[in-house]
């Protein structure tokens, strides 16, 4: 029932793409008409101007989102498989870049294993919420209240980390990437969670082992994203300053893991 | 004294009715004859049918005379009783064609799509409300919150369907939610099962919740493939989807 919507009048997005994309254009396809039936009504309201400009503008500061869900099997191991051992990927780190309708964009994620993807953080929050609750089952003090804070925890934590790297860009002058490839970052870091809370469950002692790795390896993965592909917008090039906020970056991680593993009944601590 | 209020003329459905200057004039009692409701051929004994306009209208004269002149004319005047739709087909409720759809989810090998292409919402209730007895008979009252996980695992499978689908998913939000509730039937048979394995955390109670875990995965998964376009080549990515929410339900009946 949304196809019909996708030749529109006023489109500013660019129609010629070097390759058959399938996935189309930004605001049209089912996923995106979402965005556009709840943000073009609003748009009429809070900015009395036509929707046309409101979504013109939402592209500047909230990239759309159908390009992160261009995914397969083979790019989800394979991410996987980057995320949680990011010191045995060989390749570079960078993100293959074509010219699409005179802008420079990169390839979606099926094409270009360095790209930032939006399912696996998505089911990688959604699994460390299960699991949380499975092991607070196991401690026999399951209660769905429970859940739905843990539920608020992991968010609080992911929004803490998108700070962490909005702030690290910050510092450095340029804050351009989009929101999104932020928020894709920073979820990955549940990966290597959901990994040490079933260890945890498997057998308690792996947990102490697992939470240092699991920090490490994210630590490092942000580190070397940050370093290729966030950094590649920044102005000045400051050599100590760089590499300290990397440095703090791959340290936080340390206490976010450590608060977001430790599962309990009070959501706080 | 009396009023000229402009009234709109009222028009009863069938049958003769009032002229309509009389109510157009006044609010009283109309003057012109009253209207005889026809009498039902069959001797049924309902007591309302034979209520009589003129004696409505001399008890309860003012404003409300017309009130009740048009609604029991209207009650009297539409098809009889004898010719109104049964309540559950009013109500879109098909109890054969929910006993079919329930009875394709039983068979976890087979998936019979084609009774599943419309979709309706009043199975995926009667099956929540058996699970909310079931987890009631265990001693956990949670019609709210089964309630509200079904609502947000609903909205959430349909999103991560359609933005995997890219321009060609068309996954409506009704026939998802449908999905996902025939999908609980697993769920529902764990809990009724769970009351009868004995309680605590035993490899039992896993194991078997694993089990009803996978088929109602299974189902879900190759329902919602088969039934909306675009999901063929992400069928591993949209049943972990679906596994997570059924492993969220089974949660809630095993612990």
């Amino acid at each position: 029932m949304y196809n019909n919507m996708g030749p529109q009048p006023g489109m500013p997005m660019p129609q010629a793409n070097p390759q058959p994309n399938p996935f189309g254009n930004a605001f049209s396809g089912p996923g995106s008409g979402l965005i556009r039936s709840g943000l073009g009504a609003y748009g009429e309201k809070i900015f009395g101007s036509s929707s046309e400009y409101v979504q013109s503008n939402i592209t500047r500061y909230f990239s759309d989102p159908q390009y992160y869900f261009q995914v397969n099997d083979q790019y989800v191991r394979n991410k996987l498989k980057i995320v949680l051992f990011p010191f045995l990927h060989r390749g570079h780190w960078t993100r293959i870049s074509e010219p699409v309708g005179g802008r420079l964009s990169y390839k979606p994620p099926i094409y270009d294993i360095n790209a930032p993807d939006l399912y696996i953080p998505l089911m990688a929050f959604g699994t460390y919420v299960v699991l949380a609750g499975l092991s607070l089952g196991l401690y026999g003090k399951f209660t769905p209240e429970a859940l739905n804070w843990l539920f608020v925890k992991g968010m609080v934590g992911w929004f803490l980390q998108v700070m962490l790297l909005k702030i690290t860009l910050l510092s450095l002058g340029s804050g351009e990437a989009p929101l999104l490839d932020i928020v894709a970052y920073a979820g990955y870091t549940f990966t290597g969670l959901c990994l040490a809370v079933l260890g945890k469950i498997i057998w308690g002692y792996s947990y102490y082992v697992l939470i240092p790795w699991t920090c490490l390896c994210t630590g490092v993965f942000l580190v070397k994203t940050m370093k290729r592909v966030l950094f590649a917008e920044a102005r000045s090039y400051d050599s100590s300053r760089h590499h300290y906020l990397l440095i703090f970056v791959a340290l936080a991680q340390f206490p976010l893991l450590i608060w977001l593993g430790n599962i309990s009944v009070n959501w706080l601590f | 004294m009396t009023k000229d209020f402009a009234v709109p003329p009222v028009v009863f459905p069938s049958g003769g009715s009032p002229a309509p200057g009389a109510n157009v004039q006044q609010r009283r009692v109309p003057t012109a004859p009253p209207y005889q409701p026809p009498r039902p051929s069959a001797s049924s004994s309902i007591p309302f049918m034979s209520f009589d306009i003129g004696s409505a209208s001399a008890t309860q004269g003012g404003p409300f005379g017309g009130a009740i002149a048009s609604s029991s004319s209207f009650g009297g005047g539409s098809a009889s009783f004898d010719d109104e739709e049964p309540l559950l087909d009013e109500l879109g409720i098909h109890p054969d064609q929910i006993w079919k759809k329930t009875r394709s989810i039983l068979n976890p090998f087979r998936i019979n799509q084609t009774v599943h292409k419309d979709s309706d919402l009043s199975g995926p209730i009667f099956l929540y409300l058996a699970l909310c007895l079931f987890q009631l008979l265990a001693g956990k009252i949670q019609f709210g919150v089964i309630l509200g996980w079904v609502v947000v695992a609903s909205m959430f499978l349909y999103t991560v369907y359609n933005m995997l689908a890219g321009r060609n998913g068309n996954l409506n939000l009704h026939t998802c939610t449908s999905l996902v509730g025939y999908s609980l039937l697993p769920v529902v048979i764990l809990s009724a099962v769970s009351l009868f394995v004995p309680q605590g955390a035993g490899p039992v109670r896993f194991v078997l919740a694993g089990a009803f875990v996978l088929w109602a995965t299974r189902a879900c998964s190759n329902l919602v493939v088969s039934l909306a376009d675009g999901g063929e080549e992400h069928r591993g990515l949209i049943s972990y989807a679906c596994f997570l929410i059924y492993t969220l339900f089974s949660l809630l009946v095993v612990f």
